[in-house]
């Protein structure tokens, strides 16, 4: 028992190694039940009219983009689809090259247009206040956009945004941490009433929970939200007019490879709670022998 | 030389400089390598961990001073400042300042007012002491006290309390019942009344934790106790969250080690698949390492 108790904490890595990478090989898939939190946030983009504009913001970097990565290509092509038009911008200076990266590859494939359809405004530096800054006069925080540096006003769907988010219906956060979605509940939900959605990291998903429904219409959280995600967005897919079909079908692949790392996180979450079940019993039959 | 041609031959690229583009082969050795260097840590720390560690701390650097300096001084000062100086002469024009029209003369000294304030700051490089440095920075805790007081307030405090005020029995409970057909148990009228009730409940508790006037009697201990009990669960939550996000960032590393095992990047063989190869490289040189190290303590 004493053995067991000083185990090296290497097994459990290399335990939990052989697990993921023997699991992955085997290629396991399983679909999962959505919950409300997800349906609600994809209802919200639904009921928007078609030709709506909202915002959706990037604040996330690699570190978190395996877990928030696949809900913001969804996002997009949920948008595109829908034929809603995207203010992005970033509060994460990391977070532009996915950006640009995910609309260039599917808002083209729904005929959506650059500067029509869909503005890429880039990052700005200073959290909060820039948050607020860009609440208060969009303009002012971005007189150019980000991609070849055209002035704002010489694109024609900035014609329809206004100061204190005139004209922005809804305001969507894929958020890793600071700033990120609590920053924007304070500086955006809060003055000035916007309806907002967010796709967290797992860490950060605890936090949520009391924002919703009041200040948060729904949110997806960690890779278990993306996949309750990708399913909806994947299985209404089918009623899409696609000029180009390869980014729809990588987003089936991203959909069919998250319905697989599910099934592997399951018994990654097995193997935890057995070791701390069994770290407990040693501990306690330990104390009963010291006694 | 049969490799030399399949390397020819292959669709994906030994080197592409389109950041939207597919990985190429160079590419995708190097991501290997590091995602091994980095996992070997697990081991314990060794060169190639450190390898690793110091490119991520490199580049890393290198791309957040190109982005502030972009975003946070070329942009807002020298562009903005060119846009104004651009009207500045012309009668009658206005510049927008935060959402109001604002004279071009005035918007340009604000702006070089801040620009100013912005080299204050740097006075504290050489002169740790200075007056300099404080000005601005009282100016920024200003602001910054005064955004986040006035937003956290209405988010955190007002909008939480009027969140709290539910209905223990939901208004529809008449018309669809307490457990209606074909509706997730999640979003029934019993399950909402229930958890409504543990939220109210729970946040009484908890608060009641930290009242800490009065002398904790069997009515208040009690209470104080439940307080506890949610804020273990709500802590057990968070680390179940937490975990469920490492793993989840495991599984993307192994599930991007799989992609990088295609034959593409591994000369036309499988025999020469970049996760392959560079476990072995790295498990073998850390494994000679440990044996020579124990050779050496040995003798």
């Amino acid at each position: 028992m004493a053995q067991a108790t000083d185990l090296d904490r290497r097994w459990i890595f290399l335990a939990m190694g052989v697990l993921v990478v023997g699991l992955f090989a085997s290629g396991v898939s399983s679909p999962m039940p959505v919950s409300r939190y997800v349906s609600d946030y994809y209802d919200t983009i639904e009921a928007l009219p078609e030709g709506s504009v909202v915002m959706l913001s990037a604040d996330f970097d690699p570190a978190s983009a395996a877990e928030l990565f696949p809900t913001y290509q969804a996002t997009i092509h949920h948008l595109m689809r829908r034929g809603i038009r995207v203010v992005n911008v970033a509060t994460w200076p990391a977070a532009p090259p996915y950006t640009r990266k995910a609309f260039d590859a599917i808002a083209p494939a729904y005929g959506r247009e650059y500067g029509t359809d869909w503005v890429e405004l880039g990052f700005k530096p200073g959290d909060d206040v820039a948050m607020a800054q860009i609440g208060q006069s969009i303009r002012t925080t971005y007189p150019r956009d980000d991609r070849d540096g055209t002035a704002i006003d010489q694109l024609p769907l900035m014609s329809e945004v206004g100061d204190s988010f005139e004209g922005i219906e809804l305001l969507l956060t894929m958020s890793a941490g600071y700033p990120g979605i609590l920053e924007w509940i304070a500086q955006a939900g809060g003055r000035y009433d916007m309806t907002m959605l967010a796709a967290t990291t797992a860490v950060q998903t605890p936090d949520l929970f009391a924002y919703y429904p009041t200040q948060l219409a729904g949110f997806c959280g960690g890779a278990t939200g993306a996949t309750q995600y990708l399913q909806l967005v994947a299985n209404s897919a089918g009623t899409a007019t696609i000029m180009d079909q390869a980014p729809l079908d990588e987003l089936l692949a991203v959909k069919e490879k998250n319905q697989k790392r599910m099934v592997i996180q399951m018994w990654g979450h097995l193997l935890i709670i057995a070791l701390i079940v069994l770290g407990n019993v040693l501990y306690f039959r330990g104390r009963k022998a010291v006694a | 030389m049969s490799s030399m041609l399949a390397l020819q031959d292959a669709a994906t690229p030994f080197v592409s400089l389109d950041p939207n583009g597919p990985v190429d082969i160079i590419g995708a050795w190097l991501m290997c390598f590091l995602t091994l260097s980095v996992f070997s840590f697990l081991y314990k720390d060794n060169p190639f961990y450190k390898v690793a560690e110091h490119v991520f701390v490199g580049v890393g650097t290198a791309y957040f001073a190109l982005q502030y300096y972009k975003e946070g001084i070329l942009e807002p000062v020298r562009d903005h400042m060119y846009d104004i100086a651009e009207v500045m002469g012309e009668p009658g024009a206005s510049f927008s300042l935060g959402g109001y029209d604002a004279d071009p003369t005035i918007a340009f000294i604000l702006r070089a007012v801040a620009a100013i304030f912005g080299l204050m700051l740097l006075t504290r490089l050489f002169s740790p002491n200075s007056w300099a440095p404080r000005w601005p920075l009282a100016v920024m805790v200003g602001v910054y006290s005064a955004l986040k007081l006035t937003g956290e307030t209405q988010s955190k405090l007002v909008l939480q309390t009027k969140g709290l005020m539910k209905p223990l029995v939901p208004e529809n409970v008449g018309e669809v019942g307490w457990f209606p057909d074909g509706v997730a148990l999640e979003s029934t009228p019993l399950f909402l009344t229930i958890a409504n009730a543990i939220v109210v409940i729970g946040v009484i508790c908890a608060l009641s934790h930290f009242l800490f006037t009065w002398k904790r009697g069997r009515t208040l201990g009690a209470v104080s106790r439940v307080g506890i009990i949610v804020l273990m669960i709500t802590f057990g939550s968070m680390f179940g969250f937490t975990v469920l996000g490492r793993i989840a960032l495991l599984i993307e590393r192994v599930n991007e080690l799989f992609d990088l095992s295609e034959p593409d990047y591994a000369f036309g063989t499988p025999f020469l698949s970049p996760p392959v190869i560079l476990t072995v490289l790295i498990a073998g040189t850390l494994t000679l390492f440990a044996l020579q190290r124990k050779e050496g303590t040995d003798s």
